[in-house]
């Protein structure tokens, strides 16, 4: 009788196990759909090459899901951003390293030249040529400016500001304190301001 | 932050959202399929611990039972390997394994006088 009470607990146990692992899949996949395409955007911007940022979105997505999916919901968007800005920086570390090594055999070429902000835009969804450029020149100034940023600033201007991040949670996603956060955020909305005067009034 | 801060962190995210509305469907189609890539395998991590879950109960439950059914005063049972142990390393063995040839020439000249006599 013990034996069968056991097995019976233990195959009522893998059941809950599978339906809450069920229950968290759903919230994963709602999770991942709903960040991944800002998120590539902000890698774009860090990165300055789509199918760069775009391997660097998956495997953020791929990190978060194996090492953090146990984790409350709450807690992934911090935790997805600070997997991903590992990586972008990670790909800073080793384009720098690459460009070394290409100016050693005189073929230095940065990968800044061989993109086109405008080529790259994103197709437009109805609207009119005239807003799609104004759009498109708006982004364009506004990229160049946001990646020329000191990495630190640049990681808490778009944590902050595109992805909505509180304090908190852009301090856990860039590991730092939450003064850090304030004082890189308020330096690079400085920064923009002096830089985008123009464009952006 | 001033106001003008405000304003153009405003600006800024209203740029961004436009642009990331605007992610062309080849772009969308790519990221669809790393985060199903990303979900399989996280489905494939439960499945493998889920495929262990009976397995283990039941190896739990026979144990459980074994050790119900047989109580303490079987456990001299667990003692026989010992006695095993020690046939094995007496000095007996050791002995017939330094004549394992003479005994091996012995049992085919059995088995030569066996077949004679039939």
């Amino acid at each position: 009788m013990t034996a069968g009470m056991a097995v019976f607990a233990v195959s009522c146990t893998a059941k809950e196990t599978g339906a809450r692992a069920l229950h968290k899949d759903t919230q994963l996949e709602r999770f991942l759909a709903e960040v991944e395409r800002r998120a590539l955007r902000i890698a774009e911007i860090a990165v300055r090459d789509r199918d760069e940022a775009l391997d660097l979105v998956q495997d953020a997505m791929i990190k978060l899901v194996r090492s953090y999916s146990g984790r409350n919901s709450e807690e992934w968007a911090p935790l997805f951003y600070r997997i991903l800005q590992n990586g972008v920086r990670d790909w800073h570390r080793r384009q720098a390293v690459r460009n070394r090594v290409m100016v050693w055999f005189q073929k230095a070429k940065t990968d800044d030249d061989d993109y086109d902000v405008v080529a790259s835009a994103p197709d437009p969804i109805g609207r009119s040529p005239d807003e799609v450029l104004q759009n498109s020149e708006a982004m364009q100034a506004m990229e160049i400016a946001v990646h020329d940023l000191p990495r630190r600033q640049q990681e808490a201007f778009m944590l902050r500001t595109f992805e909505g991040l509180d304090v908190a949670g852009t301090a856990v996603a860039m590991g730092c304190s939450e003064g850090s956060v304030k004082t890189h955020y308020s330096r690079a909305i400085h920064a923009l301001r002096d830089k985008l005067g123009e464009h952006w009034q | 932050m001033k106001k003008t801060d405000e304003k153009m962190a405003e600006q800024a995210k209203e740029a961004f959202d436009r642009s990331v509305d605007g992610l062309d469907a080849a772009t969308l189609s790519r990221l669809n399929r790393g985060r199903q890539a990303a979900l399989a395998e996280a489905a494939h991590s439960h499945q493998r611990w889920l495929q262990w879950m009976p397995a283990t109960g039941v190896a739990a439950a026979v144990l459980l039972l074994v050790v119900t059914l047989q109580g303490p005063g079987d456990l001299d049972v667990i003692s026989a390997p010992g006695t095993d142990l020690e046939i094995l390393l007496g000095e007996e063995s050791i002995e017939m394994l330094e004549e394992l040839e003479f005994y091996s020439w012995l049992d085919s000249q059995e088995l030569e006088g066996d077949g004679d006599l039939g």
